[in-house]
Protein backbone atom coordinates (compact mmCIF):
# COMPACT_ATOMS: atom_id res chain seq x y z
CA UNK A 1 0.00 0.00 0.00
CA UNK A 2 1.11 3.72 -1.00
CA UNK A 3 2.12 5.44 1.86
CA UNK A 4 -0.26 8.35 2.59
CA UNK A 5 2.14 12.04 2.71
CA UNK A 6 1.21 13.66 6.32
CA UNK A 7 0.39 17.40 5.55
CA UNK A 8 2.64 19.70 7.50
CA UNK A 9 -0.36 21.13 10.02
CA UNK A 10 -1.24 17.46 11.33
CA UNK A 11 2.92 16.98 11.66
CA UNK A 12 2.88 20.04 14.01
CA UNK A 13 -0.31 19.56 15.85
CA UNK A 14 0.65 15.82 16.55
CA UNK A 15 4.34 16.89 18.01
CA UNK A 16 1.86 19.68 19.98
CA UNK A 17 -0.07 16.46 21.21
CA UNK A 18 2.86 14.62 22.12
CA UNK A 19 4.61 16.71 24.11
CA UNK A 20 1.63 18.22 25.82
CA UNK A 21 0.60 14.51 26.37
CA UNK A 22 4.29 13.59 28.36
CA UNK A 23 4.09 16.86 30.46
CA UNK A 24 0.79 15.21 31.78
CA UNK A 25 2.69 12.30 32.91
CA UNK A 26 4.15 13.58 36.06
CA UNK A 27 0.23 14.69 36.78
CA UNK A 28 -0.48 10.90 37.78
CA UNK A 29 2.04 11.53 40.78
CA UNK A 30 0.91 14.32 42.09
CA UNK A 31 -0.58 14.11 45.98
CA UNK A 32 -4.01 15.43 45.39
CA UNK A 33 -4.14 12.55 42.37
CA UNK A 34 -3.06 9.45 44.48
CA UNK A 35 -5.82 10.56 47.56
CA UNK A 36 -8.55 10.28 45.14
CA UNK A 37 -7.67 6.39 45.31
CA UNK A 38 -4.77 3.70 45.18
CA UNK A 39 -6.37 3.41 41.15
CA UNK A 40 -6.89 6.71 39.95
CA UNK A 41 -3.24 7.23 38.93
CA UNK A 42 -3.46 3.70 36.95
CA UNK A 43 -6.64 4.70 35.18
CA UNK A 44 -5.88 8.04 34.28
CA UNK A 45 -2.15 6.71 33.61
CA UNK A 46 -3.84 4.39 30.74
CA UNK A 47 -5.82 7.22 29.51
CA UNK A 48 -2.57 9.60 29.13
CA UNK A 49 -1.11 6.04 27.33
CA UNK A 50 -3.59 5.78 25.14
CA UNK A 51 -4.05 9.20 24.02
CA UNK A 52 -0.17 8.97 22.98
CA UNK A 53 -0.56 5.50 20.78
CA UNK A 54 -3.60 7.56 19.19
CA UNK A 55 -1.29 10.42 18.06
CA UNK A 56 1.24 7.89 16.95
CA UNK A 57 -1.51 6.69 14.98
CA UNK A 58 -2.53 9.79 13.45
CA UNK A 59 1.41 10.47 13.01
CA UNK A 60 1.55 7.29 10.36
CA UNK A 61 -1.71 8.71 8.57
CA UNK A 62 -4.03 5.97 10.12
CA UNK A 63 -7.78 6.44 10.64
CA UNK A 64 -7.82 4.78 13.74
CA UNK A 65 -5.42 6.81 15.00
CA UNK A 66 -8.33 9.63 15.04
CA UNK A 67 -10.84 7.70 16.40
CA UNK A 68 -9.12 6.12 19.01
CA UNK A 69 -8.33 10.04 20.00
CA UNK A 70 -11.66 10.81 19.88
CA UNK A 71 -12.72 8.11 21.83
CA UNK A 72 -9.70 8.95 24.74
CA UNK A 73 -10.79 12.61 24.64
CA UNK A 74 -14.35 11.32 25.91
CA UNK A 75 -13.79 9.02 28.28
CA UNK A 76 -10.67 11.21 29.70
CA UNK A 77 -13.42 14.15 29.78
CA UNK A 78 -15.89 12.13 31.60
CA UNK A 79 -13.36 10.69 33.82
CA UNK A 80 -12.08 13.81 35.09
CA UNK A 81 -16.20 15.01 35.73
CA UNK A 82 -16.34 11.86 37.68
CA UNK A 83 -13.49 12.65 39.80
CA UNK A 84 -15.01 16.13 40.42
CA UNK A 85 -11.19 17.36 38.64
CA UNK A 86 -12.88 20.82 37.19
CA UNK A 87 -9.22 21.91 37.20
CA UNK A 88 -7.55 24.56 34.37
CA UNK A 89 -5.71 21.64 33.30
CA UNK A 90 -9.59 20.06 32.45
CA UNK A 91 -10.57 23.36 30.33
CA UNK A 92 -7.47 23.22 28.73
CA UNK A 93 -7.51 19.98 27.90
CA UNK A 94 -10.89 20.09 25.96
CA UNK A 95 -9.82 23.59 24.38
CA UNK A 96 -6.68 22.40 22.73
CA UNK A 97 -7.86 18.44 21.92
CA UNK A 98 -11.11 19.82 20.24
CA UNK A 99 -8.84 22.50 17.89
CA UNK A 100 -6.62 19.40 17.45
CA UNK A 101 -9.67 17.02 16.60
CA UNK A 102 -10.65 19.24 14.25
CA UNK A 103 -7.84 19.39 12.23
CA UNK A 104 -7.30 15.82 12.42
CA UNK A 105 -10.80 15.63 11.09
CA UNK A 106 -10.43 17.64 8.22
CA UNK A 107 -7.78 15.46 6.72
CA UNK A 108 -9.58 12.35 7.96
CA UNK A 109 -10.38 10.77 4.17
CA UNK A 110 -6.89 11.17 3.25
CA UNK A 111 -5.82 8.69 6.42
CA UNK A 112 -5.45 5.09 5.59
CA UNK A 113 -7.91 2.88 6.99
CA UNK A 114 -5.57 -0.35 7.36
CA UNK A 115 -3.95 -0.73 10.90
CA UNK B 1 -5.53 -18.70 18.36
CA UNK B 2 -4.75 -14.84 20.18
CA UNK B 3 -3.69 -16.70 23.26
CA UNK B 4 -0.92 -18.64 21.44
CA UNK B 5 -0.15 -15.38 19.22
CA UNK B 6 0.21 -13.80 22.75
CA UNK B 7 2.56 -16.70 24.19
CA UNK B 8 4.42 -16.23 21.00
CA UNK B 9 4.94 -12.59 21.03
CA UNK B 10 6.12 -13.22 24.64
CA UNK B 11 8.46 -15.72 24.04
CA UNK B 12 9.97 -13.83 21.20
CA UNK B 13 10.19 -11.09 23.81
CA UNK B 14 11.97 -13.18 26.34
CA UNK B 15 14.22 -14.41 24.24
CA UNK B 16 15.28 -11.10 22.63
CA UNK B 17 16.13 -9.58 26.52
CA UNK B 18 18.18 -12.77 27.52
CA UNK B 19 20.14 -12.66 24.59
CA UNK B 20 21.05 -9.43 25.11
CA UNK B 21 21.93 -9.22 29.52
CA UNK B 22 23.94 -6.54 29.68
CA UNK B 23 21.81 -4.70 27.19
CA UNK B 24 18.88 -5.07 29.11
CA UNK B 25 20.44 -4.35 31.95
CA UNK B 26 21.64 -1.25 31.48
CA UNK B 27 18.36 -0.07 29.67
CA UNK B 28 16.01 -0.96 32.92
CA UNK B 29 18.50 0.63 34.73
CA UNK B 30 16.55 3.98 34.01
CA UNK B 31 13.52 2.67 35.13
CA UNK B 32 14.87 1.61 38.23
CA UNK B 33 16.47 4.67 38.97
CA UNK B 34 13.04 6.48 38.28
CA UNK B 35 10.74 4.32 39.95
CA UNK B 36 13.27 4.13 42.88
CA UNK B 37 13.68 8.05 43.11
CA UNK B 38 9.95 8.60 43.07
CA UNK B 39 8.11 5.72 45.05
CA UNK B 40 11.35 6.19 47.82
CA UNK B 41 9.89 9.84 47.87
CA UNK B 42 5.88 8.60 48.34
CA UNK B 43 7.18 6.44 50.89
CA UNK B 44 8.93 8.80 53.25
CA UNK B 45 6.57 11.68 52.24
CA UNK B 46 3.26 8.89 53.40
CA UNK B 47 5.61 7.41 56.42
CA UNK B 48 6.05 10.88 58.09
CA UNK B 49 2.68 11.82 57.23
CA UNK B 50 1.02 9.09 59.13
CA UNK B 51 3.55 9.08 62.02
CA UNK B 52 2.48 12.83 62.00
CA UNK B 53 -1.39 11.79 62.13
CA UNK B 54 -1.13 9.19 64.90
CA UNK B 55 0.86 12.18 67.11
CA UNK B 56 -1.33 14.47 66.49
CA UNK B 57 -4.66 12.01 67.02
CA UNK B 58 -2.51 11.18 70.50
CA UNK B 59 -3.72 14.45 71.42
CA UNK B 60 -6.93 13.64 71.47
CA UNK B 61 -9.86 13.21 68.53
CA UNK B 62 -12.87 15.76 68.96
CA UNK B 63 -10.75 18.27 71.25
CA UNK B 64 -10.30 22.07 71.51
CA UNK B 65 -7.05 23.44 73.31
CA UNK B 66 -7.60 26.73 75.30
CA UNK B 67 -3.52 27.84 74.55
CA UNK B 68 -1.78 31.23 74.36
CA UNK B 69 -0.84 30.56 71.00
CA UNK B 70 -2.62 29.61 67.79
CA UNK B 71 -1.36 26.69 65.76
CA UNK B 72 -1.25 29.14 62.69
CA UNK B 73 2.21 28.76 60.99
CA UNK B 74 3.37 30.87 57.78
CA UNK B 75 4.99 34.50 57.14
CA UNK B 76 1.97 36.73 58.35
CA UNK B 77 1.67 35.27 61.61
CA UNK B 78 0.90 38.11 64.19
CA UNK B 79 3.41 37.40 66.72
CA UNK B 80 3.29 40.51 68.51
CA UNK B 81 -0.29 40.28 69.00
CA UNK B 82 -0.38 37.26 71.25
CA UNK B 83 2.86 38.12 72.94
CA UNK B 84 1.35 39.67 75.89
CA UNK B 85 -1.46 37.23 76.28
CA UNK B 86 -2.06 35.66 80.01
CA UNK B 87 -1.54 31.56 79.97
CA UNK B 88 -4.45 29.74 80.75
CA UNK B 89 -4.70 28.93 84.42
CA UNK B 90 -5.87 25.67 86.75
CA UNK B 91 -8.61 28.44 88.26
CA UNK B 92 -10.25 28.60 84.55
CA UNK B 93 -10.47 24.81 84.35
CA UNK B 94 -13.10 24.87 87.00
CA UNK B 95 -15.02 27.65 85.73
CA UNK B 96 -14.95 26.58 82.13
CA UNK B 97 -16.47 23.01 83.71
CA UNK B 98 -18.94 24.79 85.51
CA UNK B 99 -19.73 27.01 82.46
CA UNK B 100 -19.62 25.06 79.56
CA UNK B 101 -22.72 22.69 78.55
CA UNK B 102 -21.06 20.74 75.08
CA UNK B 103 -17.81 19.48 76.98
CA UNK B 104 -17.55 16.22 78.03
CA UNK B 105 -14.18 16.49 79.87
CA UNK B 106 -12.24 19.49 80.72
CA UNK B 107 -8.19 18.99 81.40
CA UNK B 108 -5.55 20.92 82.36
CA UNK B 109 -1.71 20.17 81.75
CA UNK B 110 1.95 21.82 82.63
CA UNK B 111 5.26 20.80 81.36
CA UNK B 112 8.61 21.34 82.28
CA UNK B 113 11.84 20.07 81.84
CA UNK B 114 13.73 18.84 85.35
CA UNK B 115 16.18 16.18 86.20
CA UNK B 116 15.34 13.19 87.34
CA UNK B 117 17.21 10.41 89.41
CA UNK B 118 17.14 6.73 90.47
CA UNK B 119 19.94 5.80 92.62
CA UNK B 120 23.15 6.59 90.64
CA UNK B 121 20.78 6.62 87.26
CA UNK B 122 20.22 10.63 86.22
CA UNK B 123 17.91 11.83 83.18
CA UNK B 124 18.65 15.24 82.92
CA UNK B 125 16.07 18.06 80.76
CA UNK B 126 13.34 15.21 80.90
CA UNK B 127 10.02 16.24 80.24
CA UNK B 128 7.73 16.29 83.35
CA UNK B 129 4.14 16.94 82.71
CA UNK B 130 1.95 17.53 85.49
CA UNK B 131 -1.83 16.53 84.77
CA UNK B 132 -5.20 17.20 85.78
CA UNK B 133 -7.22 14.28 86.98
CA UNK B 134 -9.08 14.47 83.64
CA UNK B 135 -6.73 15.13 81.03
CA UNK B 136 -5.49 11.78 81.31
CA UNK B 137 -8.96 10.62 79.83
CA UNK B 138 -8.27 13.21 76.88
CA UNK B 139 -5.19 12.05 76.19
CA UNK B 140 -4.41 8.86 74.37
CA UNK B 141 -1.94 6.47 76.11
CA UNK B 142 -0.99 2.63 77.54
CA UNK B 143 -0.16 1.90 80.54
CA UNK B 144 1.59 -1.84 80.78
CA UNK B 145 2.75 -2.02 84.37
CA UNK B 146 1.19 -0.46 87.51
CA UNK B 147 -1.69 2.04 87.18
CA UNK B 148 -2.84 5.66 86.13
CA UNK B 149 -3.59 8.12 89.08
CA UNK B 150 -6.72 8.14 91.63
CA UNK B 151 -8.24 11.41 91.49
CA UNK B 152 -7.63 11.86 95.31
CA UNK B 153 -4.07 11.25 94.62
CA UNK B 154 -3.99 14.21 91.73
CA UNK B 155 -6.60 16.75 94.17
CA UNK B 156 -4.44 16.26 97.14
CA UNK B 157 -1.04 16.50 95.16
CA UNK B 158 0.29 12.98 96.00
CA UNK B 159 4.26 12.42 94.81
CA UNK B 160 3.28 9.85 92.72
CA UNK B 161 4.57 9.60 89.15
CA UNK B 162 4.03 7.56 86.08
CA UNK B 163 7.28 6.69 83.56
CA UNK B 164 7.87 6.87 79.96
CA UNK B 165 9.47 3.98 78.37
CA UNK B 166 12.60 5.61 77.88
CA UNK B 167 12.86 7.52 80.98
CA UNK B 168 12.08 3.96 82.57
CA UNK B 169 14.64 2.20 81.15
CA UNK B 170 17.28 4.76 81.82
CA UNK B 171 16.35 4.87 85.10
CA UNK B 172 16.23 1.52 85.95
CA UNK B 173 18.20 -0.47 83.71
CA UNK B 174 18.88 -4.43 83.51
CA UNK B 175 15.03 -4.91 83.82
CA UNK B 176 14.83 -3.95 87.19
CA UNK B 177 10.79 -3.52 87.95
CA UNK B 178 10.23 0.19 88.46
CA UNK B 179 6.74 0.10 90.12
CA UNK B 180 6.79 0.86 93.95
CA UNK B 181 10.37 2.33 93.66
CA UNK B 182 10.95 5.84 94.67
CA UNK B 183 12.53 7.99 92.33
CA UNK B 184 13.77 12.10 92.49
CA UNK B 185 11.82 14.34 90.32
CA UNK B 186 13.20 17.83 90.02
CA UNK B 187 14.67 17.01 93.97
CA UNK B 188 11.38 15.45 95.48
CA UNK B 189 10.94 11.93 96.03
CA UNK B 190 8.16 10.51 94.29
CA UNK B 191 6.93 6.77 94.27
CA UNK B 192 6.63 5.48 90.76
CA UNK B 193 3.16 4.10 89.98
CA UNK B 194 2.96 3.31 86.04
CA UNK B 195 4.88 2.59 83.19
CA UNK B 196 3.44 3.81 79.96
CA UNK B 197 3.63 1.74 77.09
CA UNK B 198 6.21 2.63 74.56
CA UNK B 199 5.36 4.75 71.70
CA UNK B 200 8.11 5.36 69.08
CA UNK B 201 9.89 8.43 67.97
CA UNK B 202 6.91 11.18 67.08
CA UNK B 203 7.60 14.11 64.56
CA UNK B 204 5.68 16.21 66.85
CA UNK B 205 8.25 15.66 69.43
CA UNK B 206 5.33 14.77 72.03
CA UNK B 207 6.27 11.12 72.22
CA UNK B 208 5.09 9.68 75.73
CA UNK B 209 8.49 8.22 75.91
CA UNK B 210 10.49 10.74 77.20
CA UNK B 211 7.62 12.09 79.56
CA UNK B 212 7.18 11.75 83.22
CA UNK B 213 3.30 12.34 84.26
CA UNK B 214 2.65 14.04 87.94
CA UNK B 215 -0.10 15.00 89.69
CA UNK B 216 -0.70 18.81 89.06
CA UNK B 217 -0.90 19.69 93.08
CA UNK B 218 2.52 18.30 93.16
CA UNK B 219 3.51 19.72 89.76
CA UNK B 220 3.09 23.17 90.57
CA UNK B 221 5.18 22.98 93.78
CA UNK B 222 8.47 22.64 91.35
CA UNK B 223 7.29 24.38 88.20
CA UNK B 224 5.45 28.04 87.93
CA UNK B 225 2.56 27.68 86.58
CA UNK B 226 1.75 31.26 85.49
CA UNK B 227 4.79 31.40 83.05
CA UNK B 228 4.59 30.21 80.10
CA UNK B 229 8.05 28.16 79.98
CA UNK B 230 5.54 25.37 81.70
CA UNK B 231 3.45 25.65 78.55
CA UNK B 232 -0.21 25.37 80.40
CA UNK B 233 -3.16 24.60 78.37
CA UNK B 234 -6.75 23.77 79.00
CA UNK B 235 -8.20 20.57 76.97
CA UNK B 236 -11.86 20.61 76.41
CA UNK B 237 -13.35 17.24 74.95
CA UNK B 238 -16.55 17.40 73.29
CA UNK B 239 -19.80 15.83 74.34
CA UNK B 240 -21.00 13.30 71.31
CA UNK B 241 -22.57 14.38 68.78
CA UNK B 242 -21.64 17.78 69.54
CA UNK B 243 -19.04 19.42 66.82
CA UNK B 244 -15.92 20.98 67.20
CA UNK B 245 -16.94 24.06 65.78
CA UNK B 246 -19.79 24.35 68.23
CA UNK B 247 -17.78 23.69 71.29
CA UNK B 248 -15.23 26.39 70.02
CA UNK B 249 -18.41 28.92 70.25
CA UNK B 250 -19.50 28.10 73.49
CA UNK B 251 -15.90 28.43 74.59
CA UNK B 252 -14.95 31.45 72.68
CA UNK B 253 -18.24 32.88 74.56
CA UNK B 254 -17.19 31.42 78.01
CA UNK B 255 -13.25 32.36 77.96
CA UNK B 256 -14.17 36.00 77.16
CA UNK B 257 -16.73 36.48 80.19
CA UNK B 258 -14.28 34.56 82.62
CA UNK B 259 -11.39 37.28 81.34
CA UNK B 260 -14.10 39.37 81.50
CA UNK B 261 -13.18 41.01 77.49
CA UNK B 262 -15.34 43.96 76.70
CA UNK B 263 -17.41 43.39 73.28
CA UNK B 264 -15.28 45.22 71.15
CA UNK B 265 -11.57 43.55 72.15
CA UNK B 266 -10.03 40.60 70.45
CA UNK B 267 -9.61 37.34 72.48
CA UNK B 268 -6.95 36.96 74.55
CA UNK B 269 -6.53 33.21 74.55
CA UNK B 270 -6.43 30.98 71.12
CA UNK B 271 -8.68 27.81 70.46
CA UNK B 272 -6.72 25.27 68.49
CA UNK B 273 -7.89 21.92 67.30
CA UNK B 274 -5.54 18.92 66.05
CA UNK B 275 -7.12 19.27 62.54
CA UNK B 276 -5.67 22.61 62.50
CA UNK B 277 -1.71 20.78 62.81
CA UNK B 278 -2.70 18.25 60.32
CA UNK B 279 -3.96 21.03 57.72
CA UNK B 280 -0.50 22.96 58.26
CA UNK B 281 1.19 19.38 57.92
CA UNK B 282 -0.74 18.80 54.54
CA UNK B 283 0.48 21.64 52.68
CA UNK B 284 3.68 21.03 53.25
CA UNK B 285 3.73 17.45 52.60
CA UNK B 286 1.61 18.65 49.02
CA UNK B 287 4.75 20.55 48.18
CA UNK B 288 7.14 17.94 49.04
CA UNK B 289 4.84 15.23 47.27
CA UNK B 290 4.83 17.61 44.02
CA UNK B 291 8.37 18.25 44.26
CA UNK B 292 8.92 14.59 44.18
CA UNK B 293 6.69 14.20 41.30
CA UNK B 294 8.11 16.40 38.76
CA UNK B 295 11.64 15.22 39.49
CA UNK B 296 10.54 11.41 39.64
CA UNK B 297 8.14 12.06 36.38
CA UNK B 298 10.98 13.06 34.31
CA UNK B 299 13.44 10.74 35.55
CA UNK B 300 11.10 7.86 34.77
CA UNK B 301 10.39 9.71 31.12
CA UNK B 302 14.27 9.87 30.84
CA UNK B 303 14.47 6.34 31.47
CA UNK B 304 11.67 5.69 29.02
CA UNK B 305 13.86 7.87 26.32
CA UNK B 306 16.82 5.02 26.91
CA UNK B 307 14.47 2.02 26.76
CA UNK B 308 12.99 3.44 23.22
CA UNK B 309 16.35 3.91 21.88
CA UNK B 310 17.00 0.50 22.88
CA UNK B 311 14.00 -0.43 21.22
CA UNK B 312 15.12 1.23 18.03
CA UNK B 313 18.48 -0.44 18.24
CA UNK B 314 16.51 -3.97 18.81
CA UNK B 315 13.96 -3.54 15.62
CA UNK B 316 17.12 -2.24 13.47
CA UNK B 317 19.13 -5.45 14.41
CA UNK B 318 16.11 -7.58 13.71
CA UNK B 319 14.84 -6.12 10.57
CA UNK B 320 15.95 -8.87 8.85
CA UNK B 321 14.13 -11.34 11.14
CA UNK B 322 10.80 -9.00 10.68
CA UNK B 323 10.79 -9.53 6.79
CA UNK B 324 10.89 -13.47 7.17
CA UNK B 325 8.81 -13.75 10.51
CA UNK B 326 5.91 -11.25 7.80
CA UNK B 327 6.46 -13.46 4.47
CA UNK B 328 5.96 -16.53 6.28
CA UNK B 329 2.55 -14.89 7.04
CA UNK B 330 3.14 -13.09 10.69
CA UNK B 331 0.77 -10.12 11.05
CA UNK B 332 1.36 -6.88 12.08
CA UNK B 333 -0.04 -6.95 15.02
CA UNK B 334 2.08 -9.99 15.91
CA UNK B 335 5.22 -8.03 15.26
CA UNK B 336 3.66 -4.92 16.94
CA UNK B 337 2.93 -7.13 20.21
CA UNK B 338 6.47 -8.50 20.41
CA UNK B 339 8.76 -5.78 20.38
CA UNK B 340 6.05 -4.00 22.71
CA UNK B 341 5.76 -7.13 25.15
CA UNK B 342 9.71 -6.66 25.42
CA UNK B 343 9.50 -3.06 26.01
CA UNK B 344 7.53 -3.54 28.56
CA UNK B 345 9.07 -6.44 30.07
CA UNK B 346 12.04 -4.70 30.05
CA UNK B 347 10.44 -1.38 32.01
CA UNK B 348 8.20 -3.94 34.23
CA UNK B 349 11.49 -5.67 35.26
CA UNK B 350 13.26 -2.22 36.02
CA UNK B 351 10.53 -1.28 38.51
CA UNK B 352 10.09 -4.65 40.14
CA UNK B 353 13.72 -3.91 40.81
CA UNK B 354 13.37 -0.62 41.67
CA UNK B 355 10.31 -1.79 44.54
CA UNK B 356 12.62 -4.54 45.57
CA UNK B 357 15.38 -1.88 46.57
CA UNK B 358 12.83 0.61 48.28
CA UNK B 359 11.40 -3.05 50.31
CA UNK B 360 14.85 -3.63 51.27
CA UNK B 361 15.46 0.28 52.25
CA UNK B 362 12.66 0.12 54.34
CA UNK B 363 13.61 -2.94 56.38
CA UNK B 364 17.19 -0.96 56.83
CA UNK B 365 15.79 2.07 57.61
CA UNK B 366 13.60 0.11 60.15
CA UNK B 367 16.81 -0.63 62.51
CA UNK B 368 18.28 2.59 61.78
CA UNK B 369 15.59 5.01 62.75
CA UNK B 370 13.08 4.46 65.59
CA UNK B 371 10.22 5.60 62.56
CA UNK B 372 8.05 2.42 60.71
CA UNK B 373 8.59 3.59 57.01
CA UNK B 374 6.21 1.35 54.95
CA UNK B 375 5.66 0.60 51.50
CA UNK B 376 2.49 0.84 51.27
CA UNK B 377 0.47 -1.18 48.64
CA UNK B 378 -0.81 2.15 46.46
CA UNK B 379 2.43 2.59 46.23
CA UNK B 380 3.16 -0.51 44.67
CA UNK B 381 0.43 -0.03 42.60
CA UNK B 382 1.67 3.02 41.42
CA UNK B 383 5.09 1.76 40.43
CA UNK B 384 4.37 -1.35 38.78
CA UNK B 385 1.62 0.62 36.64
CA UNK B 386 3.74 3.46 36.01
CA UNK B 387 6.53 0.77 34.97
CA UNK B 388 3.63 -1.02 32.36
CA UNK B 389 3.08 2.54 31.08
CA UNK B 390 6.28 3.87 30.50
CA UNK B 391 7.11 0.32 28.65
CA UNK B 392 4.31 0.94 26.24
CA UNK B 393 4.74 4.50 25.80
CA UNK B 394 8.75 3.96 25.16
CA UNK B 395 8.51 0.94 23.30
CA UNK B 396 4.97 1.61 20.99
CA UNK B 397 6.78 3.53 18.28
CA UNK B 398 9.66 1.20 17.51
CA UNK B 399 7.25 -1.29 17.48
CA UNK B 400 4.62 0.18 15.21
CA UNK B 401 7.52 1.07 12.96
CA UNK B 402 8.73 -2.69 13.33
CA UNK B 403 4.85 -4.17 12.35
CA UNK B 404 4.56 -1.69 9.03
CA UNK B 405 8.11 -3.17 7.66
CA UNK B 406 7.13 -3.93 3.85
CA UNK B 407 8.68 -7.83 4.27
CA UNK B 408 10.42 -8.04 0.67
CA UNK B 409 12.55 -4.71 1.75
CA UNK B 410 13.01 -5.57 5.33
CA UNK B 411 14.86 -9.03 4.26
CA UNK B 412 17.32 -7.41 2.08
CA UNK B 413 18.23 -5.07 5.07
CA UNK B 414 22.08 -5.91 5.90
Amino acid sequence: MAQVTRPKIIGITSIIAIVLILLAFPMLFTPSIKRMGDFVPMILGIIITLQFVSVIGIWHMKQWGVQLFIIMFCIRVITFMLLDMYTFRFYFNIFYSIIFIIFFLIHYRKMDSNL
Amino acid sequence: MVLTLLKESVVFAWQALVSNKLRTFLSLLGITIGIFAIITVFTIVDSLERNIRSSVQSLGDNVVFVMKWPWTFGPDYPWWKYMNRPVPTYKEVDEVRRKTKSAEVIGFRISARKILKHKNNTIENAIVSGWSYDYGKIKSFDIIDGRYFREDEVEGGYNVVILGSTIAEGLFPNNEYPIGKTIKVAGRNCRVIGVIKKEGESMLGNSMDNQVVVPYNFARLFMDVKSESSEPFIAVKAKTGVTNEQLKDELTGVMRSIRGLKPLADDDFALNETNLLSKNFDGLFDIVGIAGAIIGGFSILVGGFGIANIMFVSVRERTNLIGIQKSLGAKNYFILSQFLFESVFLSLMGGIIGLLLIYILTFAADGMIDMEITLTRSNIILGLTISVLIGVISGFIPAYGASQLDPVEAIRTN
